[in-house]
């Protein structure tokens, strides 16, 4: 445990990943208590006042460096990733243009383009390719996908809910504008998404999506989101914050699979329904998607006790302080750590039934969740 | 953008209907229960609004009862319940869809899930809008708002529950493709999440809490098309679309159903000013304060007179099926009955309404 903290910010993505695949290297859960000092180091204050203005230029981001061990395929993972980035990031700009009134649409923009991997974008089309599809066929769901990622940050890091300063290295939204007007600018970009994904005007003019996969869609990601999906997620979780409350294995997995996989079973479910799939394939597909939410997940929780704010772009260790049940507590950080790599390996099993040079691109988007260094 | 047209920028012949408004306008709302007056088709109608209204109120609310059922996590599920089934509302967003389409021949059946959805997503902005950092309202329509009961996280929350739910429930209920061509769906979809979003309802919240309230008559009257005017028009496209309507009769039912969700808001401020000025505003821009008495009684006379020209338009096709939406606009200026909902508290609902319009809007 404290040889990982004490890395070289430089090498710690490597060295992760041989963590990974070293079960020697396993150690014993920490206590909450050891993590203390950590936490008081890295925390992030901003001044309440003077934020500073929103860039509008948009930032891709360029530091994708999967580990050596998972790019032995001869697919170029970063070269895909950074073509598909630059795409979305494209199609992001067009579909959310500075209109009037103008600050809730920079609001929008700030925080719909502050850079990121775009990771389910990227899977929407990559799940798109794999049955076949045109890319600009899932191009309205990616962006759709990455809208409601986007809002549900906004809503997420308000003064109600996580309170967080600090989202992907800057103000969060409601520190950079306001309250009134980040919940704005989260409910314009839930409509925007939809809009978007339902508009026929969205998908190529020569009819190569019809309606009925437009309407599957929009009730896919309808479901993964609401009530059912991201929403019960977000408040098992916040119900689950709170000194005193016990929290099951069973009920951390619930708030998982809702709160984080659903967006990403959408992603790779709508890439799939617009691409032309089979019942058969989007199931396995969806199988798939739940394996890497969940992965997603587990990752990120050993990341916030593993890692400082500045090498995650946002507040670290903030689970520990709000005393927030996570898998390293719950399992210790050696199990949790096992518990990644089957996942891992759920998820590649769901994909050998499929062409392998079109999976090459959801295989290594598995490894990069797995092997992520923020 | 490329669909609405703004009631009153750019438009040629408005200044010419300038009519004297009449003395019973602006009754004070009250709860004994009268016959409305279809004033422009009162000879040949036996149309009762109030029965039209409240027999579709209660097929409403039932829909929407079993379209919230309460389940895990139960506390979000319980403050969705609270939202969409809130005592007092009247519906108007959806007998308006619903009266569209039955107005070019549409089937109730093909109307009744995007009404319900349209219902869920007016229910959502409101809810929203409450909240601390907006309007800060701890009562809706005389009962504890849901951040008031709930808590502001549970209230966001569950107004981002319910947007999707909306759309979700006009996918899984609209009988498609028969009567509803599946075509048609991802048009009133698309039709809702842009009423509701950055250029609508939304835009029309954050103008009003950005200070046009202070503006002009020109800024006002965006804020009140954005804030009223989105969700009467969307409600009477959604129907249109459902029930089949020509282009054409589309951008008529779009010009109409603006006109009065504005109009609403129109007599409310007249009503509110006349009355003292006492009572919760339902938006801080308000036009009686802006342009004076007299003007605002005009522009009221102007937007009636608008949204009665569309309907003029039907009227030869479609006959008396015109006679719901003519009283939509009549009920708006007169008042003459309390309709509502049951809600989840039925005895509570009668005297928390009186006095109070909401209709297409975000009210008290």
């Amino acid at each position: 445990m404290a040889s990982l903290m004490m890395l070289p910010s430089g090498c710690c993505n490597a060295a992760l990943s041989r963590v990974y695949l070293s079960a020697a290297a396993f150690r014993p859960a920490p206590s909450a208590l050891g993590f203390g000092s950590q936490i008081a180091t890295s925390a992030v204050h901003l001044s309440r006042r003077g934020a500073p203005p929103p860039p509008r230029v948009m930032e891709v981001e360029t530091s994708l460096a999967p580990p050596d061990t998972v790019l032995s395929t001869g697919f170029d993972f970063k070269g895909y990733m950074l073509e598909k980035a630059a795409a979305i990031n494209c199609a992001l700009d067009a579909a959310a243009p500075l209109a009037h009134p103008e600050r809730i649409h920079e609001a929008m923009r700030y925080s719909l383009l502050a850079g990121g991997k775009r990771v389910r974008p990227v899977l929407c089309l990559a799940a798109c390719e794999v049955v076949g599809g045109g890319s600009a066929w899932a191009m309205p769901a990616a962006v759709s996908v990455e809208m409601i990622h986007t809002m549900s940050l906004i809503h997420d890091d308000l003064p109600c809910m996580d309170d967080d300063d600090l989202r992907r290295g800057r103000p969060s939204c409601h520190r950079a504008f306001d309250e009134a007007t980040a919940v704005l600018a989260g409910d314009a970009l839930l409509a925007l998404a939809f809009g978007h994904l339902a508009n026929p005007a969205s998908y190529p003019a020569d009819g190569s999506v019809p309606p009925d996969r437009i309407v599957r869609a929009v009730g896919e990601l309808s479901r993964c989101v609401g009530a059912e999906g991201l929403v019960a997620g977000q408040v098992a979780d916040l119900e689950a914050t709170g000194v005193g409350t016990p929290v099951t294995l069973d009920h951390l997995e619930f708030i998982h699979l809702h709160k984080t996989a659903a967006l990403l079973e959408a992603s790779v479910v709508l890439g799939a329904i617009l691409g032309g799939a089979s019942d058969d394939q989007i199931d396995k597909l969806r199988k798939y998607a739940k394996s890497i939410g969940l992965l997603f997940q587990v990752v990120d929780d050993i990341l916030d006790v593993t890692k400082s704010s500045e090498e995650l772009g946002k507040t670290a260790g903030k689970d520990l302080a709000s005393d927030k049940t996570t898998y390293p507590k719950l399992l210790g950080l050696e199990k949790s750590k096992e518990f990644a790599d089957r996942l891992l390996k759920d998820s590649r099993e769901q994909l050998a039934g499929f062409d392998p040079i079109k999976t090459a691109p959801l295989l290594q988007l598995a490894n990069y969740i797995a092997y992520r260094d923020k | 953008m490329a669909f609405s047209a703004s009631l009153f920028y750019p438009s040629p012949n408005l200044s010419s209907t300038k009519m004297p408004p009449s003395p019973l306008l602006f009754r004070r709302p009250s709860s004994v229960s009268l016959p409305v007056r279809c004033s422009s088709a009162a000879a040949s109608s036996s149309f009762d609004l109030r029965t039209y209204w409240t027999t579709l109120i209660s097929q409403i609310e039932e829909a929407l009862d079993a379209a919230v059922p309460v389940r895990y996590p139960e506390s979000i599920h319980k403050a969705i319940r609270h939202v969409v089934l809130s005592p007092g509302a009247k519906r108007a967003p959806p007998i308006m869809c619903i009266a569209s389409c039955e107005l070019v021949g549409g089937l109730r059946s093909a109307a009744f899930p995007a009404a319900c959805a349209l219902e869920m997503v007016h229910a959502a902005s409101l809810v929203h809008d409450d909240l601390p950092c907006m309007d800060a309202s701890p009562l809706r329509r005389g009962h504890p708002s849901a951040h008031a009961l709930f808590g502001v996280d549970m209230a966001i929350l569950a107004g981002d529950a319910l947007f999707p739910l909306a759309y979700q429930h006009i996918v899984t209920h609209t009988p498609s493709p028969d009567p509803v061509p599946l075509s048609i769906i991802p048009l009133v979809l698309t039709e809702i999440a842009r009423a509701v979003g950055s250029t609508g309802m939304a835009a029309g919240q954050f103008l009003d809490l950005s200070g046009a309230a202070a503006g002009s008559e020109k800024e006002i009257l965006q804020v009140l098309e954005k804030k009223f005017g989105e969700m009467a028009e969307c409600s009477a496209v959604c129907g249109g679309l459902l029930g089949g309507a020509s282009d054409q009769e589309l951008e008529a039912l779009r010009r109409y159903g603006r006109a009065v969700g504005v109009l609403y808001q129109l007599v409310d401020d007249v009503l509110m000013e006349s009355n003292g000025g006492t009572g919760k505003m339902r938006s801080n821009a308000s036009i009686v304060k802006a342009v004076g008495m007299d003007r605002s009684l005009e522009l009221v006379e102007e937007v009636r007179a608008k949204a009665k020209k569309e309907l003029d338009k039907f009227k030869d096709k479609y006959g008396e099926k015109v006679l719901p939406l003519y009283s939509f606009v009549d009920y708006a200026i007169e008042r003459g009955f309390v309709v509502e909902g049951r809600g989840l508290e039925a005895s509570s609902a009668a005297g928390a309404s009186v006095g109070s319009s909401e209709t297409f809007s975000k009210g008290d």
